[in-house]
């Protein structure tokens, strides 16, 4: 064991105020459902689901997952991303110390409002670990801005 | 988003710490952060004496004046701090990003690794 510098930075109030605010966060914040549906799945990714003006954009956080494990599917007004994170090949050779990532199989489907347009295309962008849907609204459904001419 | 922006902002935001694993193999250790929408730029890892400062700061594209049906993404910066000691050579350190996962390989030193002594017989 060798000797390291002790850390003397750390400012006790500060660490009170992180206390605070992380508290303050969780009611800010859904919690990830843990095991919802009717498969027990350990993992759910953390998921928003934001409404624009003219589209519904859906955002889900995949680190580490390629395009091709990544299932896509919209039957009516149900999304479903599902997929799977294959464990590390080389894992075996290795020392784990610690591990806190998971692997295996996820699925998270959700019910969209009923103004989502399934027939127009839903664009769907992997980037950086984070996969972005973009689902366009119904054209009745988008707000619409009536001009009243002043006579 | 400028990378100006992002460390400006950075400084008022929430950080949380990224999920790790930490592996050994061949003499090295691998950390492996789960960084989902940290980019390149936004990434900042930094060797101060014995302490391993990583910083990764998100760059995702929110669409403007939307409403959050359902929320779940931590609106936060990753941030984490490690203490690394002398077996660690601070010369053979290489950091990638690929899909939202930071791997860092920080060598162990030579002198450090475990050998075999001879027995001279006689």
């Amino acid at each position: 064991m060798a000797l390291v510098r002790y850390r003397n930075s750390i400012d006790p109030w500060r660490e009170f105020e992180r206390l605070r605010d992380e508290i303050n966060d969780l009611f800010d914040f859904d919690q990830t459902s843990g095991s919802r549906g009717l498969f027990d799945r350990h993992v759910s990714p953390a998921l928003d689901v934001i409404e624009g003006p003219d589209s519904f954009t859906v955002m889900c956080e995949l680190p580490g997952i390629e395009q091709k494990d990544i299932e896509l599917s919209l039957t009516g007004n149900v999304l479903t991303v599902k997929g799977e994170r294959s464990p590390e090949k080389d894992k075996n050779t290795g020392k784990v110390y610690r591990q806190e990532s998971w692997s295996g199989t996820f699925q998270r489907t959700i019910s969209l409002p009923q103004t989502v347009d399934a027939d127009r295309k839903v664009d769907a962008v992997l980037e950086n670990g984070i996969l972005t849907l973009t689902l366009p609204k119904k054209e009745e459904a988008k707000p619409k801005q009536i001009s009243i001419k002043v006579q | 988003m400028a990378e100006k922006n992002l460390e400006k902002r950075s400084e008022t935001r929430p950080t949380v710490r990224a999920c790790c694993d930490v592996l050994e193999k061949d003499g090295e250790i691998t950390l492996k952060l789960e960084m989902p929408g940290v980019t390149k730029e936004g990434l900042k890892v930094n060797i101060d004496g014995d302490q391993l400062e990583i910083r990764g700061m998100r760059d995702v594209r929110i669409p403007e004046g939307g409403e959050y049906l359902i929320h779940e993404i931590r609106d936060a910066d990753f941030y984490q701090l490690y203490t690394i000691d002398e077996t660690i050579d601070r010369n053979k350190i290489d950091a990638s990003l690929k899909n939202g996962v930071l791997t860092l390989k920080l060598g162990v030193k030579e002198s450090q690794k475990p050998r075999r002594i001879e027995i001279a017989a006689k």
